[in-house]
């Protein structure tokens, strides 16, 4: 399911007739016409990554951007944790974990300072070297529109589009927040006389399953504790990564987070969806010219 | 930074002359963003162009061959920030101090090139009597030799049929073209300007520094191992906040739209790294006042 612009009913009053919108060549002079007077004075400035329909799509269920907002913070490694070991390589999850969270603290601040209620539109990357753990998050400080004061509720982020921040609270469901979880693992050395036995087999090295598996259980449950600590009932748009370190191959690393989501006061509205049959025709599903290779 | 001079170099070549009067109009545009500028009164006049080769002496070589910083006895300018040591000891390996500092003269350069490429495309496009460029692409890319780039600015210029002229006889520029300019202008917004702005911070860093990035703490105390590299993290933040102050500086009481924000790091030594951040966006002015259209019908499509 999706939420489309409906260019039909571009205005309310207008209904579903499509010759009803404004004329775009109209709407043009009329903004050429204003670029040829003096330039207003008394305009509130905004910055914003959103893209034309997301910003549109905001203003519909009545929220704008305000600025563009960002934070960063990177942790340091210590020497040797990657060295082979057993269990967690508890530095390396706590730094992911410190990065995340004091980047999301700065990503706050800035949406507070600029007067905006929640961030949409995060861009979450991170990257995890021998020696550092780094993680940058940008996005767009929103409001609803003509907002004068802080919200009541706390500052949200969220790495959900426009589109589909404005899909969630259609349907009654508030973002409160992103949530991570990370886990990084040694796969434990296999002994000498396993190592023999499998030498030259086909067989699974369950030592690398099961240091996956224990990653990816602690990542889970760190992800989902943190949603819970936001008073969270679930978490949308869960993106991970997993494999083994570039730089060290007998650690296994998995990384999730999203955005935490709640069921706001009213409850879960029912979108009502109407299905669409496109009347164009699809791509062509075989091409007989393949056959020569071609 | 992207503003034009007021008397433009009148530099274009004879040749860019010649074509630029002739019969038939050029355009960068797809057919689809072609359909759409039609549709709003948008008439293709040219593709236009500008170029600017720079050769920047600190390019590839490093701070101290291209110019000094405060270290140096330079003067600082805009951000800079110092670090100090926590050990208390001197020895010729260890790092006393640190510093940060915005590298002012890599954004004159950046900032001179590519404001000069942009001057040559907007030229060109008053020279053809355009009230605007729509679809502007601009790159850059190392040429030949180290400490050598070329800035690269094109787009579509147009004329809006039976309409005004800007103000200042400047055309206005948009990254924007077809559908999303449409939507844009329906939405109330006059694309004003093309907007971008360049940081440049440099990590001189202290021996806290080297060694959080090095993972050599535990040995030297004087910080906890596995702590945040501040000094690092207050030069990345530092970047993306002055290519942030300088944007707000260009838009006046405009907005910018659709934003870009990209960020580099160069690194430079054991704890010493080059940041870098370009932002920008559209530079976009209210016409009319805002109209908001209904929430959107969500759909299932049946494929």
């Amino acid at each position: 399911m999706s939420g489309t612009v409906d260019p039909a009913g571009a205005r309310a009053a207008a209904g579903p007739d499509p010759g009803a919108g404004p004329d775009p060549a109209v709407e043009m002079r009329a903004a050429a016409a204003a670029l040829a007077r003096p330039a207003p004075t008394d305009t509130a400035r905004t910055t914003s990554d959103l893209s034309i329909d997301e910003e549109l799509v905001l203003h519909s269920i009545g929220w704008e951007p305000v600025q563009l907002v960002t934070g960063v913070s990177i942790h340091s490694v210590p020497m040797g944790v990657w060295n082979w070991g057993q269990g967690e390589i508890a530095y390396a999850s706590a730094a992911h974990a410190h990065s995340f969270a004091l980047a999301t603290e700065r990503l706050h601040q800035q949406c507070t300072h600029a007067g905006g209620h929640g961030v949409v539109g995060v861009h979450v990357e991170w990257e995890i070297l021998r020696h550092q753990v780094a993680v940058s998050l940008v996005g767009t400080a929103v409001r609803p529109v003509g907002a004068t004061s802080l919200g009541a509720d706390p500052v949200f982020a969220s790495d959900l589009s426009g589109r589909d921040f404005a899909l969630l609270h259609a349907a009654g469901w508030a973002p409160l927040g992103l949530a991570a979880g990370s886990s990084f693992v040694y796969a434990p050395r296999r002994s000498m006389t396993a190592a023999m036995q499998q030498s030259g087999q086909n067989v699974e090295l369950t030592n690398f399953t099961e240091a996956m598996y224990a990653a990816r259980e602690t990542a889970m449950e760190r992800m989902q504790r943190a949603a819970m600590t936001l008073h969270g009932t679930g978490v949308v748009e869960v993106k991970v990564t997993e494999g083994p370190m570039t730089f060290a191959h007998h650690a296994v690393g998995f990384t999730a987070y999203g955005t935490v989501v709640r069921l706001r006061d009213g409850g879960h509205r029912d979108l009502g969806a109407t299905a669409v049959l496109p009347l164009d025709d699809p791509a062509p599903a075989f091409d007989a010219a393949s056959l020569r290779g071609a | 930074m992207t503003d034009v001079p007021a008397d433009p170099p009148g530099d274009l070549p004879e040749a860019a002359d010649r074509r630029l009067a002739g019969g038939a109009f050029t355009s960068g545009l797809t057919v689809p963003d072609f359909a759409a500028c039609l549709q709003m009164g948008l008439e293709p006049v040219g593709f236009v162009q500008g170029y600017c080769v720079m050769q920047w002496q600190w390019y590839g070589m490093g701070m101290t061959m291209g110019g000094y910083g405060p270290q140096f006895g330079g003067t600082p300018r805009g951000y800079a920030e110092t670090w100090q040591c926590p050990h208390g000891f001197v020895s010729a390996e260890h790092r006393a101090w640190g510093q940060n500092y915005e590298q002012t003269w890599v954004e004159e350069a950046w900032t001179e090139g590519f404001t000069t490429a942009y001057g040559r495309l907007v030229e060109e496009a008053a020279a053809l009597g355009a009230h605007g460029v729509v679809g502007v692409l601009d790159t850059e890319q190392p040429l030949s030799d180290t400490g050598v780039r070329e800035f690269r600015v094109q787009g579509t210029a147009v004329r809006v049929v039976d309409g005004d002229p800007p103000a200042d006889g400047r055309p206005w520029t948009t990254y924007l073209a077809g559908q999303r300019l449409a939507k844009l202008i329906e939405a109330g917004f006059a694309p004003v300007a093309i907007a971008v702005a360049v940081a440049s911070v440099r990590v001189w860093a202290n021996c806290v520094t080297q060694y959080l990035t090095e993972g050599t703490s535990s040995m030297y105390g004087g910080t906890t191992p596995g702590a945040e590299i501040e000094q690092t993290v207050n030069a990345e933040l530092a970047a993306r906040e002055v290519a942030r102050r300088r944007i707000l500086g260009q838009l006046g009481h405009d907005s910018l739209h659709g934003a870009d924000m990209e960020t580099s790091q160069r690194e430079l030594g054991e704890g010493d790294v080059e940041f870098g951040c370009t932002l920008r966006g559209n530079r976009v002015r209210r016409f009319k006042a805002f109209d908001p259209m209904p929430a959107p019908r969500p759909t299932v499509r049946l494929l």
